[in-house]
């Protein structure tokens, strides 16, 4: 149970932005991102949100239990 | 300018050895009994790369070992210290109303990936096996596309049904140990379930158990467990009309380049 619980702060750069992106506390109007030269008025990053299956891809395997890296 | 992390219950001076964006020195600038924690930066950041990303969180995390923190979000600049304090003036209300209702909580995602291909092809051929001996006495074009759209239909609707029930399956089990959550169901067809659950610290080891629990038991699923976070989906702030004239109280970005990063960058 511990080396899942320890192995879990691995977490990726993607669900931290799902966080720091737009919620918590917002006193700021929307910003706008530009990826790849193409600006896109953030409005809750749901570009990046259905990027999950990209992120099992991204990391070279399938996603094994709670953000476990295969061992 | 001065940066902004997070909103803390505490007008005291945090530790020294929480450093900011590029390990700038944290502070925290007291307002009656909470405080905003802050640095100096010399101008509004338009890059966002990975090491920005991590140095924000990584305050904000630093914050919750010790005190009820309101993250706030990324790139948040004022130009002033009076600012800030006016901002605090403003949201005092607020802040103390979401620090009472995350006292002692943490939060963790929990995201669930399911063969979706997989499922939508054995309710097709349930489907086809139910049907199978239906005689169809007109086969006029404009019947075979009401009947194929009522199978579209029906078929969807299952899959929706299947995925709830999935859902509620994992939800009942983990939701007995959170006090809040926030579940959105197929974002994407293979995205079956993402959820957040606002858990008491006290209970979070119970929370991992009920999650592996889950997982060993569904091992069909894919997980993506993350957590504690700052109870960042469970902040809530109203927006507030933004001051006309120079009294703006942010400096924000107004254009912010994302730049690509490898991802699978320790959160640590």
């Amino acid at each position: 149970m511990d080396s899942v619980i320890t192995k879990s702060k691995n977490v990726t750069l993607l669900e931290i932005l799902d966080r720091v992106l737009d919620k918590g506390v917002v006193i700021s109007g929307d910003i706008v991102i530009s990826v790849a030269d193409v600006d896109l008025i953030y409005l809750g990053l749901k570009v990046l949100l259905s990027s999950v299956e990209t992120m099992e891809r991204l990391r070279d395997g399938p996603l094994v239990g709670p953000m476990q890296e295969s061992t | 300018m001065i940066y902004i992390y997070g909103i803390i219950d505490s007008n005291g001076q945090i530790d020294e050895s929480v450093y900011g964006l590029e390990g700038s020195n944290v502070y925290n600038i007291p307002y009656c009994d909470i405080g905003a924690v802050v640095s100096e930066v010399n101008q509004p950041i338009r890059r966002v790369t990975e090491s920005v990303v991590l140095e924000h969180e990584a305050v904000a995390e630093k914050l919750m070992e010790n005190f009820t923190v309101l993250p706030v979000r990324l790139l948040t600049v004022l130009d002033k210290r009076e600012n800030v304090l006016s901002m605090m003036d403003d949201y005092y209300g607020d802040f103390k109303d979401n620090m009472d209702r995350l006292r002692g909580k943490v939060e963790f995602g929990v995201k669930v990936i399911w063969p979706a291909d997989k499922v939508k092809s054995r309710i097709i051929n349930a489907y086809r096996t139910r049907n199978q001996n239906v005689h169809v006495s007109d086969d006029s074009v404009e019947r075979k596309f009401i009947r194929d759209k009522l199978k579209e239909h029906k078929i969807d609707k299952a899959f929706k049904e299947k995925a709830d029930r999935c859902i509620n399956a994992i939800d009942i089990f983990l939701g007995k140990f959170a006090e809040a959550k926030k579940l959105e169901t197929l974002r994407t067809e293979n995205l079956l379930l993402s959820a957040v659950y606002l858990v008491r610290k006290d209970n979070q080891n119970n929370f991992k158990e009920a999650f592996e629990h889950i997982r060993t038991a569904r091992d069909d699923l894919k997980y993506l467990f993350s957590g504690p976070w700052p109870p960042y989906h469970f902040v809530i702030v109203p927006r507030k009309s933004q001051p006309s004239g120079d009294s703006g109280h942010t400096v924000t970005a107004d254009k912010v380049i994302l730049q690509p990063t490898p991802m699978g960058a320790d959160k640590a």
